[in-house]
């Protein structure tokens, strides 16, 4: 009995060396090669929270879809971004026309920056499952299309481009979450907005492309535009996002989505 | 038979970001997450991955949302090998609920007390191999 129970805690013992992680560690301490880079989240991460919240008017946020490829490059991801954004919110908002819309604007613009073939079969996905109204399978095909139209574009040496297609969609993202908020301000939604290591992120891709992107009247703008956004996101202790914030964040962001999409190119 | 579907087509897509196919690695940390896609979690199709010596340590910053709970999955496809992963805040303090680790699977899982950037700490615990491929997922719901 007593070896059973000796061995038992040895067992346990040992596993719980295994399982114990240092309950602090100094971040600032490891070297910059050990930290990759920061994670980007998918529109609907922050959607998913807003529901929870209350019942966004998710409707009120979506904007007609007249998409069309630019013959600059740069606008044309920055827009292939938005228009995946697009499509999260047409999730959220329950439109399957809309989102079918997505499928067919998703591979327009992907043609344009020559992955079409890439995104072919997550396309056709996205219109056969918003016919459906599978709404957790469209949000996994959008998913996956941003995924596999970055992979191709790093696939054809344009990894800086595949970045935009990010910040694209980031900006449409937040935009949309700013307009829900603004219009139904509460500290929690204000608070999704809380985002600096993303910020930062984008400011150091956009600073280190190659200067012919870094250049664009676009992406100049971009850089500019988030400098400025960038302490209105602070929390500020206790007080958190204020709704003047938010209501400034939403009025930058607005401008440049509608600078992506309007821009003749 | 759809959750295995789902997987199998996960995998068939997925590619890590360090540019390198850690094939096995990968599966074996879809095969970890699979449980959890019946219990509502969003599984993200990119993933995540590279290889370490052992005790070598991956840092991945993370932009988490409160209102919303994560669960991280890593594994290895080294037999014997024990890769595991914890979630700390900006600060560096330890804030996962709950973590395991079986055989060469791992799982973290964190409900944000705020929103903001998070550092995810992957190490390879143990192993025989010069070199352990590792891979690692997400969920969220």
């Amino acid at each position: 009995m007593r070896t059973t129970v000796s061995i038992l805690i040895v067992v346990f013992t040992t596993h719980v060396l295994h399982a114990q992680p240092a309950k602090r560690i100094n971040v600032d301490e490891f070297p910059a090669a050990v930290i990759d880079d920061v994670v980007v989240p998918v529109p609907s991460e922050v959607f998913v929270v807003l529901d929870k919240l209350g019942s966004p008017n998710w409707k009120s946020v979506m904007r007609e879809d007249n998409s069309k490829p630019s013959e600059d490059r740069v606008q044309t991801a920055l827009l292939l971004g938005t228009v995946i954004a697009d499509g999260f919110i047409a999730v959220q908002a329950g439109d399957a026309e809309a989102v079918k819309n997505t499928g067919r604007t998703v591979l327009n613009l992907a043609g344009a920056i020559g992955v079409r073939k890439s995104v072919i079969a997550r396309s056709n996905s996205i219109i056969a499952a918003a016919d459906k109204r599978e709404w957790p399978r469209v949000r996994r095909e959008l998913d996956g299309a941003l995924q596999d139209v970055r992979n191709a574009m790093i696939e054809l040496q344009d990894e800086q481009l595949a970045q935009l297609v990010s910040l694209g969609g980031w900006l449409r993202g937040t935009e949309a979450l700013t307009l829900i908020v603004s219009n139904d301000y509460s500290k929690d939604g204000a608070e999704l907005l809380h985002q600096p290591g993303l910020l930062d992120y984008f400011d150091e891709r956009l600073r280190n492309m190659s200067p012919r992107l870094r250049d664009n009247a676009l992406t100049s703008e971009i850089q500019t535009q988030l400098a400025t956004i960038r302490p209105l996101i602070d929390t500020k202790g206790e007080a958190g996002i204020s709704s003047e914030s938010v209501l400034r964040i939403r009025d930058i962001t607005s401008h440049l989505v509608q600078s992506i999409t309007s821009r003749e190119g | 038979m759809k959750a295995r579907l789902l997987i199998t087509t996960f995998l068939a897509l997925a590619i890590c970001r360090s540019g390198a196919m850690v094939d096995d690695a990968l599966s074996f940390a879809y095969e970890a997450a699979n449980p959890y896609v019946a219990e509502g979690f969003t599984v993200r199709e990119e993933a995540w991955g590279g290889d370490l010596e052992e005790g070598g340590q991956k840092g991945i910053r993370h932009q988490l949302f409160k209102g919303n709970e994560y669960w991280f999955w890593t594994a290895t496809d080294v037999e014997g090998a024990e890769v595991s992963v914890h979630i700390y805040d900006s600060q560096g303090n330890l804030v996962e609920e709950e973590s395991w680790t079986k055989e060469r699977f791992s799982g973290a899982r964190v409900v944000p007390k705020q929103t903001g950037t998070y550092f995810l700490l992957v190490k390879v615990e143990k192993s025989k191999a010069d070199r352990t491929a590792w891979a690692m997922v997400y969920g969220y719901r």
